[in-house]
């Protein structure tokens, strides 16, 4: 045993973990992912990539067989853990290393797991992809594919359904996950899982601002600028304004500076006023990705700076604060873009909660 | 003119393979450190031996209906390219492969990594994985002719394809000095095969990783591994080409190309969080019309100051 | 070198083989954020930007051409300059016809 435990001690200092946020627990998540960095743990982007499976919430009806289907893709050695609030996270982790750790235990469930093949997709059962025209005329194949809810750096709960032509969404469909098994009756709201509508501060807000820059950023592939902002985020929820503060303006500041991620996101996604207020989208959002993602980076110091408007300490109403997206407004922005530019838009869209109407 | 560079026996392989693993090695430790810091992790060393543990003790999969054999050829294939690729890099006074057309013959292995990384992503029978996979072929379009003709400029200059005599037509004056443009469109088309920093959108996030979405264990410690190895061989392969070979003051030749080769290493490292990706279709225009006449011109000087010269 | 490549990918394999925790590969669906797929992914893929392979392809036979030239441009002198280069110009105003005609641009 001695070579595989020390194989599973080495492996266990960069073990990675798919999160997967139940809508409604982002300070939980938030948590997660600041405890697993500070282990030196990464985030895994796929059930392939990863370790751990940890589930920020308590999931409903619908979301629970899609994490039961992703713990099966898990290659092992795996661990679940289920986060209900931000103070367990600590705890979750802890346990998630003792089971990666304990090599026969893991041995015996991979051998568990042999002779059951994927539960939803046998051999036989999914089907050909179909032909379609496409825009040029040309008829190759469509795919459906569902983006959400998990993915890396994507809005809790949304699931968008697409019409993929290659890598081009053609058309698309939105809802959310347990859209009548949220909090609140429905409207999720960024904060507590415990169910109540709780006002968020004015940190809060702005923190979230910063998690939201930092997929967007994430999802340019600009490293060092996602750190950043996450840096922001846990220094906001810490209560280090003043650090968080001057952090943030060096990172707005370099931003606004790059021309490379001027030249990659003007133009992309432009939501002109009138398009915004048909779906129902907040006029905030006018411009291109680059113009949102600035608006993003200026209400989060907006927020954090404390002006009369957000007052520090104030609490502020999520009604006034956040506004509700609406799912199908995303599935029209989205439409006729590929898929990256897709996710680009997506995160543009600084999104605290969604809606719960879907559309067909 | 400084002797161009023997051929070993093919019993030398090895140690070429060591040295070049060992490159790769420094080049995921410092990229590693790099991350670890940026995260403010507790231990910021050692993430590569961690994650080679890691993914040594983690189980293979295979998806439903996936393409196996072609799938696990485009995994192992991009480590095979850049061992291929270090044969004919001469290390001072030796080289194991003295091809008479050593350029061609590295020019040939690179365009393989259209292949491998594009059947990675094929053969997974992935979505996302897929996608991943043709948006390399979208970057390869638009790399690798400005990578083919940057190639030409050090071999118009020495008037030879050996890469031993390229080297040896430095002296004095590396090719880097006069011919910048070349040397810069090379590594871009180095990071780009790698799938590095600019060039990683078919492992992207936002396809959940892209063609390495459905990889684990072994399988995905090749592809990862073959990774740093091309950028290895790239950085490796431009100190004959651009660097002025093994020449410099004080320590043997071998020493130095290592020594350059590590430096340029370091420098595409680092280049991976410090800018965003290039998307592909924004990345087409780029190489087509900036990148390539630019390459051109760089062609075009180099040939008229050897006739006049 | 081939046979280096070989022992080291096959050497890999072992290695996991014996620190694995399990050593056949596990069957799994394809990740779709936690769906299962509806269509199997392998299928007739629409590649936007097939206008470039057939400019890439004429540029590709081009550039085979320019190896050879490379190694005796040096003794042709200035008419083996001036033939190679009108000829790519000649390839490059294609280029840029074909970037005016959007097939460059696919998004």
């Amino acid at each position: 045993m001695g070579v595989s435990g020390a194989l599973a001690r080495l492996a266990l200092r960069h073990a990675h973990l798919l999160v997967i946020e139940v809508p409604g627990n982002w300070l939980t998540r938030v948590t997660v992912e600041r405890l697993a960095a500070v282990r030196g743990w990464r985030l895994a982007v796929s059930p392939a990539d990863a370790d751990i499976l940890a589930v920020c919430g308590s999931p409903g009806p619908e979301l629970a067989p899609v994490v039961a289907r992703l713990w099966e893709q898990l290659p092992g050695p795996r661990a679940r853990i289920d986060v209900t609030r931000p103070d367990l996270a600590a705890a979750a982790l802890d346990q998630a290393e003792a089971a990666l750790r304990d090599t026969p235990r893991q041995r015996r469930d991979s051998i568990a797991r042999d002779g059951r093949g994927p539960d939803d997709a046998p051999d036989g059962d999914t089907a050909l992809a179909h032909g379609s025209e496409d825009r040029d005329g040309l008829e190759m194949d469509v795919l459906h594919v569902r983006l959400g809810p998990v993915l890396p750096d994507w809005p809790a709960g949304l699931v968008l359904r697409a019409h993929l032509h290659g890598d081009l969404i053609a058309e698309a469909q939105a809802a959310v996950v347990d859209a009548g098994h949220g909090p609140a009756g429905g409207v999720q709201v960024g904060g507590e899982p415990s169910g109540e509508v709780r006002p968020a501060d004015a940190a809060e807000l702005a923190a979230q601002r910063c998690d939201n820059a930092a997929r967007l950023l994430a999802l340019v592939g600009w490293r060092d600028m996602t750190q950043q902002a996450r840096v922001v985020r846990d220094r906001l929820l810490a209560g280090e304004r003043s650090a968080a503060i001057t952090e943030l303006a060096r990172l707005r500041r370099r931003v606004r500076r790059s021309w490379l991620l001027h030249w990659s996101l003007r133009r992309v996604g432009p939501l002109p006023p009138d398009e915004l207020a048909r779906l129902g989208l907040a006029p905030e959002l006018t411009g291109d990705v680059w113009d949102r993602l600035n608006g993003m980076l200026d209400r989060a110091a907006l927020a954090a700076g404390g002006p009369a408007a957000v007052a520090v300490g104030t609490p502020v109403g999520v009604a006034a604060g956040v506004p509700v997206t609406p799912p199908a407004a995303v599935a029209s922005v989205v439409s006729g873009w590929d898929l990256a530019t897709a996710r680009l838009i997506v995160a543009s869209l600084d999104i605290a909660a969604l809606g719960v109407v879907t559309d067909g | 003119m400084a002797e161009t560079p023997v051929a070993v026996s093919g019993g030398w392989a090895p140690l070429a393979a060591g040295l070049l693993g060992t490159l790769a090695v420094a080049a995921a430790l410092f990229d590693g450190a790099l991350a670890g810091r940026a995260a403010g992790a507790r231990s910021r060393m050692g993430r590569p031996v961690g994650e080679v543990a890691r993914l040594l003790r983690q189980r293979r999969r295979t998806t439903v209906a996936a393409d196996r054999l072609l799938w696990r050829i485009g995994g192992a294939g991009l480590l095979g390219m850049a061992l291929m690729i270090v044969t004919v890099v001469p290390l001072g006074r030796w080289t194991l492969f003295d091809l008479a057309v050593g350029v061609v013959w590295v020019n040939a292995l690179d365009v393989l990594a259209w292949a491998f990384v594009w059947l990675t992503g094929w053969g997974a029978n992935s979505a996302y994985a897929m996608v991943g996979g043709y948006r390399f072929l979208a970057h390869g379009l638009a790399y690798e002719l400005p990578l083919m003709f940057a190639l030409v400029a050090p071999a118009v200059a020495a008037s030879s394809l050996r890469v031993g005599e390229v080297a040896a037509a430095q002296q004095g004056l590396w090719f880097v000095v006069w011919m910048p443009v070349a040397f810069v469109v090379y590594c871009l088309g180095v990071v780009a095969m790698a799938v590095w920093g600019p060039f990683s959108p078919a492992v992207g996030r936002d396809v959940a990783g892209g063609v390495t979405a459905e990889l684990s264990g072994v399988d995905r410690l090749l592809f990862l591994a073959g990774r740093y190895a091309l950028l290895a061989a790239g950085a490796a392969f431009a100190v004959p080409m651009f660097l002025g070979g093994g020449s410099g003051p004080l320590l043997p030749a071998w020493a130095w190309v290592l020594v350059k080769a590590t430096a340029l290493l370091a420098g595409l490292v680092w280049l991976r969080r410090r800018m965003p990706a290039l998307r592909p279709d924004l990345f087409m225009e780029v190489g087509w019309l900036v990148l390539l006449p630019a390459v051109l011109l760089q062609d075009l000087l180099v040939a008229v100051i050897v006739i006049g010269g | 070198m081939a046979l280096v490549a070989v022992a080291v990918v096959a050497g890999c394999y072992l290695a996991h083989r014996a620190l694995a925790i399990a050593r056949r590969p596990l069957l799994v669906a394809p990740f779709e954020s936690g769906w299962p797929p509806e269509e199997h992914a392998l299928s007739r893929y629409h590649v936007r930007w097939y206008l470039v392979t057939v400019l890439f392809l004429a540029f590709d036979v081009e550039m085979l051409f320019m190896y050879p030239w490379a190694v005796v441009v040096a003794d042709l002198g200035a008419t083996a300059v001036v033939e190679m280069f009108v000829f790519l110009v000649g390839v490059l105003v294609a280029v840029v016809w074909a970037w005016r005609e959007g097939a460059l641009r696919w998004v």
